[in-house]
């Protein structure tokens, strides 16, 4: 493992060097929080920035992502026939992506790019990114990603992990996509000997700032038909309103819905981040709806993550714990509580 | 309409009986006037749709 | 105003006791300092979970539709607008209800509180009319009108209209010097200005749909957003087609909206959606002299109409 170091005031002339072979996509100011967007000319990513409201998983999965034109105009040519929408051309650097993030678009990636299924749309947003993580020093009280297989410093699915030193950024090179980011932006000091004390102990200590858990160790061993019929649902999920807040903010949240926008003969698919919370959701061309009241859309989404995703795929569960859908329901609605829930629930008792 | 920002002379109500000929050719010039006058409305092309032109 | 929970406690136990109500809907300590969860009780000894303070910002009310059980809900003035609007509405029936009021001095901006301590905020304590804070800067106390909701400081009816149970005295209703001062900035503005404001109101827009659903008058039984054959306005991220929404749930709230927040204290994103529906406030108020959920047995007047209504803007 090699580690860099890079001297916090080097920092910005390394990514403009970076950004010549590079497209910079990293956290910036928005109104009164962050988010991530690609970074204009001349703009650098704020660094200090401590969540973001949105994940970086749109940089992959873009919450509306144009896949085909087409054109019923018969003079023109190739009408009536779908065109891809050509891939877009060069290589990304998602800067500052958190670690817990970086693990979310390695669980999507189960359902995107498997045996079965290799979803061309995603594949190709996916191999142009390198991710270039932040991790963090001081988690939120609602972070429990050290319960969901990930954690504060864990280095699944990046090519290179900063970690924020004071004066420096210790960089871990995970990858060789990592090392070609670093060699771009000029970034190949030897971070000396000290430093991997140093990271380690910033990592003890991060990682000992999570006192938020759940468990799910129970979870497999029961029926989903025990889950699904257990009776607590109706009152844990009573006070959810039914909106999309968790669905948008998940990291892991994947589902999408298929449109045509149209204008004239011409026409444009897209498809859209969907949410399993309305009820158009799973509402059939019969007008038969099997998930007709709200709290069962909810039971879905829970269900999903927490029960669904586990025995499909043996891989834990489908959250890794970054704490925005508990921080942003506005009726607290809170996974850990549902996951525990679940996770203790003795059927037949 | 107008305080969501949707300029004056776009929309227009009128009452007119099936007896007032008259009121109704009346209204319709003034109305496809007004229209002609706004010019067209591009703030509601979607943006696909901006950008195939 | 905390206070008023061993009252609320006592009578919602009351109720369930002796089986006036099947269930009672309330509020419940959140997982969260600064959060509240609204709750629904089976079992007497369950009131105990009860809560009362100045995180309840949703509206119960929106908790009604189309139950039907005999219900106690516990209501604080825009709460108890929004009963009268679903009696009215023929949405709840007035005689499944048992109507705990919660006479109310405004409910806490979330964002507020953390603005306060820079940051998240790890603890949350009331005692009378203060607040006490603690975060990454520190521990901060103030009093409740420092940190109101918007709505809560153009609030103009604290105590509930409409009630079977009082759980506490009165408060002072608010005296409002310009209650549409917000309203009347953006009327001042041209057509290019204002669309410029609500583009800018309405960037970060997710189309999560927080603010419909938790709003008490969103309950048709499929909303135009969902509507799909023919479909009404595009479900992607393009401007006009958030713009339309929030557009349409502004129209369909005219006469109807009594200003609870509960849109604003839902949205994730902080967006500010009441530029919308206060302008239809005002202008309720100032052509047909309107005030919504004042008074049982009246209808809305956009759902009516009498022969002196203003029709200037027809031709």
């Amino acid at each position: 493992m090699t580690l860099i170091r890079i001297a916090k005031a080097s920092w910005d002339g390394g990514l403009e060097k970076a950004r010549k072979a590079y497209e910079l996509i990293g956290p910036v100011p928005e109104k009164d929080s962050h988010k991530y967007a690609v970074l204009a000319e001349g703009q650098l990513p704020d660094m200090g920035f401590k969540n973001t409201k949105l994940s970086p998983k749109w940089v992959v999965f873009p919450q509306s992502e144009a896949m085909f034109t087409y054109t019923l105009d018969g003079t023109k040519e190739n009408h009536h026939i779908l065109q891809e929408v050509p891939a877009a051309p060069g290589a990304r650097a998602v800067i500052g992506i958190r670690p817990y993030d970086a693990k979310a678009i390695q669980l999507t990636k189960m359902n995107f790019d498997n045996k079965d299924y290799k979803d061309p749309f995603w594949l190709r947003n996916y191999e142009r990114c390198t991710f270039v993580g932040l991790a963090i020093n001081a988690p939120s009280a609602t972070d429990f990603s050290t319960s969901c297989g990930t954690g504060p410093f864990a280095e699944e699915g990046l090519d290179v992990l900063l970690v924020d030193a004071g004066e420096v950024y210790i960089a871990k090179v995970l990858t060789e996509k990592g090392k070609k980011f670093l060699d771009a932006a000029g970034f190949g000091e030897d971070a000396g000997a000290d430093a991997a004390k140093t990271v380690e102990d910033l990592k003890a200590k991060a990682e000992a700032a999570i006192t938020s858990k759940v468990s799910y160790n129970k979870i497999q061993g029961k029926t989903i038909m025990d889950l699904y019929d257990a009776p607590f649902w109706k009152d844990v999920l009573f006070g959810c309103i039914n909106c999309g807040t968790c669905t948008y903010a998940c990291p892991t949240c994947w589902c999408f819905d298929i449109q045509d926008e149209v204008k004239g003969t011409d026409g444009v698919r897209v498809r859209n981040w969907d949410s399993c919370m309305t009820a158009l959701f799973t509402h059939h061309a019969s007008g038969h709806n099997p998930r007709e009241h709200e709290w069962e859309r909810t039971r879905q989404r829970f269900m999903h993550k927490l029960k669904y995703f586990l025995d499909k795929y043996d891989a834990g569960l489908m959250c890794v714990g970054c704490g925005r859908c508990v921080e942003q329901c506005p009726a607290n609605i809170d996974i850990r509580t549902v996951c525990n829930t679940m996770n203790a629930f003795e059927p037949g008792k | 309409m107008e305080h969501m920002g949707i300029e004056k002379g776009r929309l227009h109500y009128s009452w007119i009986s099936s007896a007032e000929s008259t009121k109704f050719v009346e209204v319709v010039k003034e109305v496809t006037d007004a229209a002609k006058a706004a010019g067209p409305n591009t703030n509601f092309v979607k943006r696909y749709m901006k950008e195939a032109e | 105003m905390s206070g008023n929970i061993d009252r609320i406690k006592e009578i919602a136990r009351g109720l369930l006791e002796t089986e006036k109500v099947d269930v009672v809907i309330g509020f419940k300590k959140g997982t969260l300092p600064v959060m509240s969860e609204p709750t629904i009780i089976r079992k007497a000894s369950d009131t105990e979970t009860l809560i009362w303070d100045a995180t309840c910002r949703l509206n119960l009310c929106n908790y009604l539709t189309g139950r039907k059980d005999r219900i106690g809900i516990i209501a604080k003035g825009c709460d108890a607008r929004n009963i009268v609007g679903h009696i009215v509405e023929n949405k709840i029936k007035r005689d499944q209800l048992v109507i705990i009021g919660v006479p109310c001095t405004g409910m806490a901006d979330k964002k507020a509180l953390s603005d306060l301590v820079g940051g998240e905020v790890t603890a949350y304590a009331e005692a009378g009319d203060q607040i006490t804070v603690k975060g990454p800067a520190g521990e901060k106390t103030v009093s409740r009108s420092e940190v109101l909701q918007s709505n809560c400081r153009s609030c103009i009816k604290r105590n509930p209209v409409i009630f079977d149970e009082m759980a506490g005295e009165p408060v002072e209703e608010l005296v409002l010097e310009n209650r549409f001062a917000d309203v009347e900035k953006i009327e001042a503005m041209d057509a290019g200005a204002k669309w410029g404001y609500f583009e800018e109101l309405l960037s970060g827009c997710t189309r999560c749909y927080a603010c419909k659903n938790a709003c008490p008058l969103c309950y048709c039984p499929t909303c135009f957003v969902d509507e799909s054959r023919p479909q009404w306005v595009g479900k992607g991220t393009d401007p006009i087609d958030i713009r339309t929404y929030h557009f349409l749930r502004a129209f369909h709230c005219a006469g109807r909206c009594t200003d609870c927040g509960a849109c604003e204290a839902a949205c994730p994103m902080d967006i500010k959606m009441r530029a919308f529906t206060r302008k239809g406030v005002k202008d309720c108020v100032e052509k047909y002299g309107w005030e919504t959920g004042m008074k049982e047995g009246v209808r809305p007047p956009l759902d009516t109409f009498k022969t002196d209504d203003p029709e200037a803007f027809i031709r």
